[in-house]
């Protein structure tokens, strides 16, 4: 006994003192952190902060390593979108000049994509629609030369700014039709009360040379369709509440609405329904669509899905069910998938949590629960 | 300014000098019955809870109401629950559970003159009632008691139904604090 104690005691001996004869630790030096390349499985997540919602952010992660990579301040209640060339982020936002209260000032930030600090603004009226997050609130022309803001004070109307001289060209009126759908270098479409869409034409100044009212894409009263457009080939498709897939191609100098097609069977018609902030998704090279549903009623339209229904964009046939069950993340209210050849599907449960899944097989690859407190809409790089 | 927000804004401010407050609520609860009654008849949720009974691939009960009979009626008659019968199209947090009432906004903040529209069913009463949504304004999110229903809401191109704009919009202090139910009048003669 006595000898083991002192064999134990010269072990330790032995090993502190060859922690001691190493050399110390270098001096480290205090630096930022440079973003890694952009990858096709970043995702910018837009966090409402809704339970303190002057304190909106969007939190750049990726989908391989689960690291986050980035933070861009996003104030009180913001539209965000890309650029065209990936470049840049153009948040809509407004702050108060106290915090919670005070002069309210609305502002478009722009944030270098590379870096992640703000690169400019653009000050606004104080008109900005504040409303969740879409692809619409706040959009860039196709080449980047206009940045369009859904005004509503409840008046309707949008603002065509100038991202390269930061400032503001116009204010178009759109007559009670909402958001800011862009196509081509000066085209922009509103929905209406109508079920309509109005395309009004810019000249090169900003400023209204035409404007014209669709056919009908939707009845609003039967069935009304999610405002958060999903981004397909030539255009924006919109779901239904009741699961119908309305297709418009943007491309030519109106709007081309295609035929509609339906998520559900007859049997399924009114009892599964998509459902939540950002209800699909559209890989473009798979031509696969996402969408987020749920059996549910009237007035089930914001819940999550419990399953994810996968469809193929050209047959309009259902590919998969992918039940949420044994995800960990609640009903899902988002969706996004990347846009490479081995997509990530993103899903966003209603507590907050993120999963990442193959968009191929549906198999569950992680979870993030440090991606926000709700977590309403997310954005491609 | 617009000027459509200059008329808003004209004509609101000449109303509010002309009228008290319960008196453009009456008026405005008998315009609306008029015009709102038809396409806002209740949905029958009772049928479509028996109905999900007897069929499993029926559509579901919204889960805020996913609760036992007992504990259900005991939820419509308390404001500081989302199943409160008067929050059926209400988003946002409850003021009762934030210094208010199901009608009134908490101390120093500001109500929104503008509002979105629902018609909820009673059933004490067994009565629908036109209900305005009004948001309260000027403090920044109370955080509590969040409540998300959507009877009979539409999207934002629907606008006097939508429950998601921040109704503060046009307040001096637009942020956004809590959420009130104020009842209109009844949605049957």
């Amino acid at each position: 006994m006595r000898t083991s104690q002192s064999c134990a005691a010269l072990l330790a001996l032995l090993v502190n003192g060859a922690a001691f004869a190493a050399p110390p630790l270098p001096a480290e030096q205090l630096s930022i952190e440079p973003l890694p390349s952009k990858s096709a499985h970043w995702v910018y997540v837009i966090d409402e902060a809704f339970f303190n919602e002057i304190d909106a952010r969007v939190r750049l992660f990726d989908g391989d390593s689960y690291r986050h990579l980035g933070q861009i301040d996003a104030g009180f209640s913001p539209g965000v979108i890309q650029s065209p060339d990936g470049g840049t982020t153009a948040v809509a936002t407004t702050y108060y000049a106290r915090g919670g209260h005070g002069a309210r000032t609305d502002v478009v930030e722009f944030t270098d994509n590379a870096t992640l600090a703000v690169a400019g603004e653009i000050v606004l009226p104080p008109k900005r629609a504040q409303i969740p997050p879409t692809y619409f609130n706040v959009a860039y022309s196709a080449d980047g030369h206009f940045v369009y803001v859904a005004y509503i004070t409840p008046a309707a109307s949008f603002g065509v700014l100038d991202p390269a001289t930061k400032s503001v060209l116009a204010e178009i009126d759109t007559a009670g039709c909402v958001l800011v759908i862009p196509s081509g270098p000066n085209r922009v479409s509103s929905l209406c009360d109508s079920g309509r869409l109005l395309t009004v034409t810019l000249d090169s100044a900003g400023h209204e040379a035409a404007r014209a009212l669709s056919e009908p894409l939707f009845d609003p009263d039967a069935d009304p369709v999610f405002i958060q457009g999903v981004p397909s080939p030539g255009g924006y498709t919109f779901v239904s509440f009741l699961g119908q897939v309305h297709s418009v191609d943007f491309s030519g100098a109106q709007p081309s609405i295609q035929p509609p097609w339906s998520l559900v069977g007859t049997a399924e018609r009114g009892r599964w329904r998509p459902g939540g902030s950002q209800p699909g998704a559209i890989n473009a090279a798979l031509g696969r669509l996402y969408v987020t549903m749920h059996r549910g009623g009237e007035g089930s339209h914001k819940e999550g899905g419990t399953e994810v229904w996968v469809f193929d964009l050209k047959t309009h046939q259902r590919l998969a069910r992918w039940p949420m069950a044994g995800s960990r993340l609640g009903a899902v209210t988002a969706v996004q998938v990347s846009q490479d050849k081995a997509p990530l599907l993103f899903a966003a449960g209603d507590h907050g949590a993120v999963g990442i899944f193959d968009a191929l097989t549906g198999q569950l690859r992680h979870v993030d629960k440090n991606l926000g407190q709700t977590p309403w809409l997310f954005l491609n790089p | 300014m617009h000027p459509l927000d200059r008329l808003f804004e004209k004509s609101s401010r000449s109303l509010a000098q002309r009228t008290s407050r319960r008196s453009f609520v009456a008026l405005l609860g008998q315009a609306l019955t008029g015009s709102l009654l038809l396409p806002l008849l209740p949905i029958d949720r009772v049928s479509r809870a028996e109905a999900a009974a007897a069929d499993p691939d029926a559509a579901a009960p919204p889960s805020h109401s996913a609760i036992g009979g007992g504990k259900r009626n005991v939820a419509r008659d308390d404001p500081q629950n989302c199943e409160y019968w008067k929050y059926c199209a209400i988003d946002g947090f409850l003021c009762s559970c934030c210094g208010g009432s199901s009608h009134s906004c908490p101390p120093g903040t500001a109500m929104s003159p503008i509002t979105w529209i629902g018609t909820c069913h009673n059933p004490a009463d067994r009565r629908d009632y036109i209900v305005s949504y009004n948001d309260c304004c000027g403090k920044t999110s109370c955080g509590n008691c969040a409540c998300n229903r959507n009877e009979r809401e539409k999207p934002l191109y629907r606008l006097s139904r939508n429950n998601d704009v921040n109704w503060c919009m046009a307040n001096s202090d637009s942020n956004y604090h809590c959420s009130v139910s104020v009842i209109l009048g009844l949605a049957e003669q």
